[in-house]
């Protein structure tokens, strides 16, 4: 990789010696080649080497308690993201709407519970995470509408209406309920809430990679029209991937009230760009068409690393706010130079 | 030094090169696309690039040109070394390409797009009276007429190709560059063009010509230089050769004879029937395609062949008629595009890189793609047949690579289209559309994607090729419709058809008027 290939046999002396723009166009190969490279593999170093150097200069990492706890931290986030995956593999960016998602979801399991049942409580979240599902699949798979947009104006709505019926209260659910037990049940060291983010990702990879579905919502975000084109039905394409994220959102919101049983509209602010931090920073691409669920959970775990980093360095929460930023315009610029460096 | 090119004077030629490509190399990815290639042009030389897709033309000449860095050697202009990989040092130093792919802004005026990226300005504010000099002057120059205020999304393929090369001499260039510029264009406006060439090269402009039409080039060049697997095969002046000797260069083999290999037709029953058709573009047309036979769409760019066949296809919405496919004593109604497709429709469109093919997935993805249904139990994909199933068409269709975990968007151009052409043999549609099926498609290639199509045919298929390329239709078709204005001008069989027959047809009986009142007549089609 380091050098070019040889020159071929033809001698000439003269110009292969002279130039000093010949050199050049080495470089900017050698440039490319790493952008890509970085694009593609880079979250694997990353992870490790941030992983690794935490261990060694930070105090109080490496101990099994922040481990579990960083994990704990990550689920309900890394849940988000891995269903989202599947919106900005159909090159339709990201479901901001996730926010609303997550607190409804979240308030709806405790709130509900207490009055009516868990059952019920479950049940009435998922009606509502179709009914986001739709309606942002809808406007952007069979209206065309810009998903930005809509999501933004979904979040707006949903919060709106979770703020007006709750009245911006917070709601505990009762120390023996079964969101508590949910809660605070470990399988040996590890947090339930871990392993639903395992099984979320194990299911939803094989959703992506197996089935006609997963496999029509990566055609349809590498080229939309070449896949209307061979008579699939793209608007459900759309809207499965709204209905498959707006679904983990709703697991994501369970897990993140039991994690304190308690629920209150304002608990998931942020959670729409830091899941899309980790499905970026994991090496899925924003122009749709590449990516992966396995590579969502490894972006998670760099991004909480990171984080987690950063609260026991002491940094506070405006340092770790704009870190996210910044990792997140990083990403999507190295995404660009390797996709431009792929096409040229 | 040593290899400093000398060149037969003839009247108007110099011999200082003014720009001299050396030793240029240049690989995507492990593929060399470039390699070791040399090429000088003198004034007023029409200098001719040929070879196969995927035999470094283009990539040659986006190095000249400094949209790509070359891996080694470097490029002169009068002597002067350029700075590699800088479109603005190109262009400053006269090297002017005109994009394969058009590249002009739908949205802005005639008069914007070929003043854009050199706006002529007054106190920071655009100067709309020098914008409107330079491009009148410019299409005066290449002797075009059309509206300096007509917005490009509403003119003809042809007169945007005008634009783009009035955008590329207002920018006074002693090099132009043209890559593949007949693609689109009929005969009468690719006649037109290739005049337009000759007066500019007979004032001192080098063109540097790219093209697979040999015909072409035996017209109008003074050089031809062949390019193979990105190989520098050779340099010959156009008196000293001919177009077979071209041809084995490009191939570096014999062909087969890709003309008038006679298929005798046997058409069936009635396939493919479409009665009244209405849509944008248009109005009221009934064909029929057999069993086993090819039909043929001639006609002008822009007389409505594209847009009628996506409209029986349904791909587009028509606004009238009926299309039915029958088989197997069943009559399918055609009523949406999923619906044509699901009856057993197979379609190749216009444009691959757009509608055919992700570009960024794999050749077996893509050839999953229609197939999916029948390539997965439930909703679960097939791993193992999926993979099988894809190196078997790839086999059949010829592709070169026949690596089917690459991206599509890394083979050539014909290897792109015989991906296109295996997705849908895959499904055994039992009617198939195709639209300008070898466009952009190097000569090898487009004899094996006709082959492809007389064994569709052979096979019992209903087949209805959309072509601007006359020879192709006429070997294609057992029958051909020539299209004007929406409508079926004409319909020729095998016998009677001819270029001439069909050219008059298709320019509506005035095939004698000047190319030039015919191209801007197209300004509001």
């Amino acid at each position: 990789m380091m050098t070019d290939e040889p020159v071929a046999e033809t001698p000439s002396p003269d110009q292969a010696a002279a130039t000093t723009p010949a050199a050049e166009p080495g470089i900017e190969e050698r440039a490319v080649t790493v952008t890509e490279w970085m694009a593609d593999r880079g979250i694997f170093i990353f992870t490790a080497l941030l992983i690794l150097a935490a261990a060694v200069f930070i105090d109080g990492f490496a101990s099994l308690t922040n481990i579990t706890d960083v994990f704990n931290r990550a689920a309900p986030i890394g849940i988000v993201a891995v269903g989202m995956t599947f919106v900005v593999i159909s090159a339709n960016y990201l479901d901001l709407s996730v926010v609303a998602q997550v607190a409804t979801s979240a308030v709806v399991l405790i709130a509900v519970s207490n009055e009516y049942g868990f059952v019920l409580a479950i049940l009435a979240a998922i009606v509502i995470a179709l009914v986001y599902g739709f309606v942002n699949g809808v406007a952007v798979g069979v209206f065309k509408a810009n998903a930005v947009i809509v999501t933004l104006s979904t979040t707006f709505i949903g919060l709106g209406l979770l703020r007006w019926v709750s009245g911006g209260s917070i709601y505990f659910g009762p120390p023996d309920g079964p969101v508590r037990v949910f809660g605070s049940t470990r399988l040996g060291p590890i947090p339930l809430s871990m392993i639903v983010l395992v099984a979320m990702t194990l299911l939803l990879s094989f959703v992506l990679n197996r089935t006609t579905f997963g496999f029509l919502v990566k055609a349809y975000g590498s080229n939309r029209e070449a896949t209307r084109l061979t008579g699939a039905n793209t608007a459900m394409v759309v809207i499965g991937a709204f209905v498959i994220t707006a679904l983990a959102a709703m697991v994501g919101g369970f897990v993140l009230a039991a994690f304190s049983n308690t629920a209150v509209s304002s608990m998931s602010t942020g959670f729409d760009f830091r899941a899309l931090a980790a499905i970026i920073v994991g090496g899925t691409s924003v122009f749709g068409g590449r990516g992966s669920v396995m590579r969502t959970l490894l972006g998670v775990v760099f991004v909480s690393v990171l984080t987690n980093i950063m609260v026991l360095s002491g940094l506070g929460f405006g340092m770790q706010q704009m870190a996210i930023g910044l990792l997140i315009v990083a990403a999507v610029s190295v995404d660009a130079l390797a996709r431009k460096a792929g096409t040229s | 030094m040593s290899e400093q090119p000398t060149v037969a004077s003839d009247a108007g030629v110099g011999t200082r090169p003014v720009v001299d490509a050396r030793n240029i190399s240049k690989a995507f990815g492990g593929v060399q696309a470039v390699d070791d290639v040399s090429l000088a042009v003198v004034p007023g030389e029409i200098h001719a690039v040929v070879g196969e897709n995927g035999a470094g033309k283009s990539t040659l000449m986006r190095t000249l040109s400094g949209i790509i860095a070359p891996d080694s050697g470097q490029v002169l202009v009068d002597g002067v070394a350029l700075q590699p990989g800088d479109t603005r040092a190109a262009l400053a130093a006269g090297i002017s390409l005109v994009h394969q792919e058009l590249s002009l802004v739908p949205e802005m005026t005639v008069a914007e797009n070929i003043v854009l990226g050199s706006t002529p300005t007054n106190g920071g504010f655009i100067d709309r009276r020098e914008q409107r000099r330079i491009a009148a002057e410019a299409l005066e120059e290449i002797g075009v007429t059309v509206d300096l205020d007509e917005l490009i999304s509403r003119l003809s393929m042809a007169l945007r190709q005008f634009v783009e090369i009035a955008r590329a001499v207002a920018r006074k260039p002693r090099v132009l560059i043209l890559d593949e510029p007949t693609a689109t264009l009929t005969p009468a406006e690719t006649d037109y063009l290739l005049d337009m060439l000759q007066r500019l090269a007979d004032r001192g402009l080098a063109i540097l010509y790219i093209s697979h039409r040999i015909p072409e080039i035996f017209r109008i060049g003074d050089r031809i230089t062949v390019l193979r697997d990105g190989q520098h095969v050779d340099t010959v002046d156009v008196a000293d050769t001919d177009p077979d000797a071209v041809v084995r260069m490009m191939v570096g083999r014999e062909l087969e004879a890709t003309l008038g290999e006679h298929r005798e037709a046997d058409p069936g029953e009635v396939i493919v029937s479409a009665k009244g058709i209405r849509a944008p573009g248009v109005n009221g047309i009934d064909l029929e395609v057999r069993a086993g036979e090819i039909v043929g769409l001639g006609g002008l760019v822009g007389a409505g062949r594209t847009e009628l066949v996506r409209a029986i296809l349904g791909a587009d919405p028509r606004t009238d008629g009926e299309v039915t496919l029958t088989y197997d004593g069943v009559t399918h109604r055609i009523n949406s595009y999923g619906a044509a497709i699901r009856a057993g429709f197979g379609y190749i469109p216009e444009e691959r890189r757009t509608d055919g093919l992700a570009l960024t997935m794999s050749v077996t993805d893509n050839i999953t793609l229609p197939n999916r249904r029948h390539l997965s139990r439930g909703t679960i994909l097939e791993r193992a047949r999926i993979k099988r199933f894809a190196a078997q068409l790839a086999d059949v269709v010829g592709l070169r690579p026949p690596d089917v975990s690459r991206e599509v968007g890394q083979f050539s151009g014909g290897n792109q289209q015989k991906v296109v052409l295996a997705k849908w043999l895959g499904r055994e549609p039992v009617a198939i559309v195709l639209d300008e099926p070898t466009r952009g498609v190097d000569v090898g290639a487009k004899a094996e994607i006709h082959r492809l199509v007389r064994e569709l045919a052979d096979d019992g298929k209903a087949v209805l090729v959309v072509s601007s390329d006359l020879p192709e239709l006429l070997e294609l078709s057992d029958t051909i419709h020539v299209v004007r204005d929406g409508r079926i001008m004409g319909t020729l069989d095998r016998a009677e058809a001819n270029e001439a027959a069909v050219m008059a047809l298709a320019s509506g009986q005035t095939a004698g008027t000047s190319a030039g009142s015919d191209t801007t007549s197209e300004v509001d089609a």
